[in-house]
C-alpha cells in the first residue's frame, strides 16, 4: 500500500471517532475488528521513524492491562449467577466490608463480563497508541499555536522523549544482562527504571534548553517554511471517521 | 564581540566556585579554545555566553557577560538567538525535528522569518556543510559526523556573528572530526564567526584556536594564547609532550613546526632493531564467521578472528564500521544473525548469572548504564552480592581506582572518570576473563585517559587476561594497545600488531609517529626509551 502524507491531525481525529464509536457501543467484538482496522493501518502506513516503534509497545501495555483487569474483575467483586466455571476459596473479610468478596465461584457470565469490558479499553489505548504510531510528534507541534507555549515545550519534550526511551530501555536492558542480572522481575523493572528515569529527566532539560537557545517562544507569531497542508486524502479519513462515529 | 567582565559563578546548593572573577574580551572573528580537567566548568562557560547559565540553570552570577554590546542579564537565551548559535556536547539531544531541511527550518520559523528568506538561508546553509544529499533524511538515521554538521548548518542560518560548540569531535573518528574542524575553520577565516569551543582531545584542536582559556577546576582561568598556555598547562596534546620530554626550547603545536623542531633529534638517533614480537598462544575469545544483519543494512559480514590471552585489542574504524556491534556480538548480548563467538569455548551468548560476570566483563558506552543504586557505596554492596564475592571487595578495587571518591555520592553526581571508575570497579571485582570496553574516554581528560591505561594494561598483565576497546582515540590506542583490528563497513580490512596498523593509515597515525617518521614510535615514551638506548 502506499504510504500517505497526511496533515498530522487525521489519524488523531480518526482515532478520537473511532474510540467514540468502540466506547459507545461497548461491543468486544467491534472493539476487536477495531484494533485489527488500527494494526493493519499502523503496518502498512507507519514510517521508519523511531515513534513508529512505539505501537508494538502498546499491544504489550494492553495486554498486561487486559490480563490484570480480568484476574480482578474475576476474584474480587460481587458474584454473577450462572454457570459455575470452577470455584475458589473464599477470602474472609471484616464483618464492615459487606458485599465485597474476594474469591468465590468463577462463573462463565462474570469471565465473560471482566473480558469483555477489559477489551473494550484496551481497544481505546491500542487506538490512540496507533494514533501516536503514525504521526510524527514533531509534525504535531507545528501546528500548535505558538501562544500555548509552556504547554507546547512539555509536548515536545513528552512526546520526542517517550519514542527514545524505547531505544534507551533495550539499551539499559542490555547493560543490566551483561552485568548478569535477570531481566525478568519486579526487581529488574526498579533496576530499569531508576536509570531511564534519570536519563529522560537529563535529556529533558537538554532538549528544553536547545529549544530556548534557538529562540523557542520569543516570536508571537511563528512563519511556515513548508506549510502542512489538509489535502483530500485527510478530509476522505476524518469524513470516514465521523460516519463510524454517527452510525455506531 | 564576547565580554566577560568580573565574571564569578556559584551554582545553588554547592560551595564550589565555577568562575572566579573572570575577566576576558574575546574579539570578532576569534577561534577560543576552552580546556580544563573533567567538571571544572568549561560548559558552564560556554552555557554563560547565551545566558543559559544561570537563567536556565540557576546559579549565582556576579559581574557582567554581553555578547555585541547585549548583557545577558537584559535578555533571556531566547533573545540572543539570532546572535549566538549553541552547538550541545550530543547534538542529537538538541535536535527538535524529524528530518535535516525541517530542523535547519526550526528556529527561523519561531523567529518568523519571511518563507522565501528561509528557502535561500536553508540552501545556503546546506552548500556550505555539504548536506544537500542529505536534505530529506531522518535525522535519527543519520551517523555521529553528520549530525553534529546538522546542528552546526542550524545555527548557522540564522547568520549568527557568535558560536558556541561543546566538544563537537568528542564522538567523532579522526577522519569525521576533521572534517567539522575544517569547517569551523572556514567559518572563522570566510565568514569571520567568533567561534567558543570546549575539548578535550587538544591534539585536534589546538592548530585550529587562537587563544586558550584554561580552567583548572577551583574558580582560577588562565588566558593566552595556545604557546604561552602550553609551556605550563599539565593538559597537552602529545606533541607537547614530547617537545616537554626532549627537553626543546620552543613548543611546536603542530606536526609541521615538530618535524621542523627534531630535525637534529630525529638524525641522532638511531632506529633500534625490532624484536619481533613474541608469537601469542591459549585464545580466549574466537570469533567465528559471525555476521549480524539489521534488516537490509549488514553491520558485520562474516567476520573471524582469534583474542589471545594477554592481548589489548583495540578495534577502530569510522562511526557506523560495526565495532559496537562486533563489541556485543562477542560479550554475547548483540543480535548476531549467524556465527558464533566462543569465550574459552563456552559460547557467549548463552552465559547467563555469575558465571557470566566471571567470564565476560564489559563497560557500555553509557557507563551508567550498569549503575542504578543510590549512592556509590550501595553500588559497591549491590555488586559484592551479584559476583557472590566476599563483601567490601569492590570498594578495595573502587579505591585503588579511584582514590578518595566519596562514600555517599549518587553516581549521577559523579564526574565522567569517576562514573566510569565505579562501573569499571564493578565489572572488575568478579575478574572476569575478557574485559571488553566500547568508546570509553568520550569526555575524559588526559589525566583520566592515563589512569584507565594503566588500569587497563595492568589487569591485562596480572591476570593474563585479554581486553577489548573499542574508540577512536588514536592516542589511547597508542598508548594502550598490542594488537589492532580495523573494521570498515562490517568487514575486518586490518588486524595486526598496533605499531603496523596505525603507521599504514595516515588518518589514524597518532601525532608522535607523524613527527617521528620514519622511525616507528608511536609514543612519547617509546621515543625517549629510543634515546636512552643510545649507546
Amino acid at each position: 500500500m502506499k504510504k500517505l502524507s497526511l496533515h498530522p491531525l487525521t489519524w488523531w481525529i480518526w482515532s478520537l471517532t473511532l474510540a467514540i464509536a468502540v466506547a459507545r457501543l461497548g461491543s468486544p467484538i467491534v472493539a476487536i475488528a477495531s484494533v485489527g482496522v488500527m494494526g493493519v493501518i499502523v503496518f502498512s502506513q507507519r514510517d521508519d521513524a523511531p515513534w513508529s516503534k512505539s505501537f508494538s509497545w502498546t499491544l504489550k501495555l494492553s495486554a498486561s492491562i487486559l490480563f490484570i483487569r480480568t484476574f480482578i474483575g474475576v476474584t474480587i467483586g460481587v458474584p454473577v449467577p450462572g454457570t459455575n466455571l470452577f470455584s475458589l476459596p473464599i477470602l474472609p473479610l471484616p464483618h464492615w466490608m459487606p458485599g465485597i468478596r474476594i474469591g468465590g465461584a468463577v462463573t462463565i457470565e462474570r469471565l465473560t463480563s471482566a473480558l469483555s469490558e477489559g477489551v473494550v479499553i484496551c481497544a481505546l489505548i491500542i487506538i490512540f497508541g496507533a494514533a501516536a504510531s503514525l504521526t510524527s510528534p514533531h509534525k504535531l507541534l507545528r501546528i500548535l499555536p505558538i501562544y500555548m507555549y509552556e504547554f507546547s515545550v512539555a509536548v515536545v519534550i513528552s512526546t520526542s522523549l517517550v519514542p527514545q526511551l524505547v531505544g534507551s530501555v533495550s539499551r539499559i536492558r542490555q547493560a543490566q544482562k551483561l552485568r548478569g542480572q535477570s531481566t525478568k522481575g519486579f526487581h529488574s523493572y526498579r533496576r530499569l527504571a531508576i536509570p531511564l528515569l534519570e536519563e529522560s529527566l537529563a535529556r529533558s532539560l537538554d532538549l528544553a534548553a536547545a529549544m530556548d537557545s534557538r529562540g523557542y517562544g520569543i516570536s508571537r507569531l511563528r512563519s511556515r517554511y513548508r506549510p502542512i497542508q489538509w489535502r483530500l486524502p485527510d478530509s476522505a479519513i476524518v469524513l470516514c471517521g465521523l460516519l463510524v462515529m454517527t452510525l455506531a | 564581540m564576547i565580554k566577560f567582565s568580573n565574571v564569578s559563578l556559584v551554582y545553588p546548593n554547592s560551595t564550589k566556585t565555577v568562575l572566579e572573577d573572570l575577566t576576558l574580551d574575546i574579539a570578532e572573528g576569534e577561534l577560543v579554545l576552552v580546556i580544563g580537567p573533567t567538571g571544572s566548568g568549561k560548559s558552564s562557560l560556554l552555557r554563560l555566553i547565551n545566558g543559559l547559565v544561570p537563567h536556565h540553570t540557576g546559579g549565582i552570577l556576579a559581574g557582567d557577560v554581553s555578547v555585541d554590546g547585549v548583557s545577558t542579564r537584559e535578555v533571556k537565551p531566547g533573545g540572543l538567538a539570532h546572535l549566538i548559535g549553541i552547538v550541545g556536547q550530543n547534538p542529537l539531544h538538541g535536535f527538535v525535528a524529524d528530518t535535516v531541511e525541517e530542523e535547519l527550518a526550526f528556529s527561523m520559523e519561531v523567529m518568523n522569518l519571511a518563507p522565501d528568506v528561509m528557502r535561500k538561508r536553508i540552501e545556503e546553509a546546506l552548500d556550505f556543510m555539504s548536506l544537500t544529499t542529505l536534505r530529506s533524511r531522518q535525522i535519527s538515521t543519520l551517523s555521529g559526523g553528520e549530525q553534529q554538521r546538522v546542528a552546526i548548518a542550524s545555527a548557522l542560518v540564522m547568520h549568527p556573528k557568535v558560536l558556541v560548540l561543546d566538544e563537537p569531535t568528542s564522538a567523532l573518528d579522526p577522519i569525521a572530526a576533521e572534517e567539522v574542524l575544517s569547517i569551523l575553520h572556514r567559518l572563522v577565516h570566510d565568514l569571520g564567526i567568533t567561534v567558543v569551543l570546549a575539548e578535550h582531545k587538544l591534539e585536534r584542536v589546538i592548530g585550529f584556536a587562537d587563544r586558550i582559556v584554561y580552567i583548572n577546576g577551583d574558580g582560577q582561568t588562565n588566558v593566552g594564547t595556545p604557546s604561552q598556555i602550553m609551556q605550563t598547562s599539565p593538559l597537552a596534546p602529545p606533541i607537547v609532550h614530547l617537545a616537554r620530554a626532549l627537553g626543546l626550547s620552543d613548543i611546536g603545536l603542530s606536526v609541521r613546526d615538530m618535524r621542523r623542531l627534531t630535525e637534529t633529534v630525529r638524525e641522532t638517533i638511531s632506529v633500534p632493531f625490532q624484536s619481533a614480537a613474541k608469537k601469542p598462544e591459549n585464545p580466549v575469545i574466537e570469533i567465528d564467521t559471525v555476521t549480524v544483519a539489521y534488516g537490509a543494512s549488514t553491520a558485520l559480514n562474516e567476520v573471524s578472528a582469534t583474542i589471545y590471552e594477554n592481548e589489548i585489542v583495540a578495534v577502530m574504524g569510522r562511526n557506523g564500521a560495526g565495532k559496537s556491534s562486533l563489541l556485543t556480538a562477542i560479550a554475547g548480548v548483540g543480535h548476531v544473525t549467524s556465527g558464533q563467538v566462543h569465550i574459552h569455548s563456552l559460547e557467549s551468548s548463552s552465559l547467563a548469572g555469575n558465571l557470566r560476570m566471571k567470564t565476560v566483563g564489559f563497560i557500555p558506552q553509557e557507563p551508567s548504564d550498569l549503575l542504578y543504586a543510590q549512592s556509590v557505596i550501595k553500588e559497591c554492596h549491590q555488586a559484592d552480592k551479584d559476583n557472590q564475592i566476599e563483601p567490601g571487595t569492590t570498594l578495595k578495587v573502587l579505591e585503588q581506582l579511584v582514590p578518595g571518591i566519596s562514600h555517599e555520592t549518587h553516581p549521577r553526581e559523579l564526574s565522567e572518570g569517576q562514573r566510569l571508575g565505579l562501573a569499571l570497579s564493578i565489572v572488575l571485582s568478579s575478574n572476569p576473563r575478557v574485559l571488553i570496553l566500547d568508546e570509553p574516554t568520550r569526555g575524559l581528560d588526559y589525566e583520566a585517559k592515563k589512569t584507565l591505561t594503566r588500569i587497563l594494561i595492568e589487569f591485562a598483565k596480572t591476570f593474563n587476561r585479554a581486553v577489548v576497546i573499542a574508540t577512536h582515540d588514536v592516542e589511547l590506542v597508542a598508548e594502550l594497545a598490542t594488537r589492532v583490528i580495523f573494521l570498515a563497513d562490517g568487514d575486518i580490512v586490518a588486524d595486526g600488531a598496533t605499531i603496523d596498523v596505525l603507521l599504514a593509515s595516515p588518518a589514524f597515525a597518532p601525532q608522535v609517529s607523524k613527527v617521528m617518521a620514519p622511525a616507528p614510535w608511536l609514543t612519547v615514551h617509546d621515543v625517549i626509551a629510543a634515546i636512552k638506548d643510545q649507546p
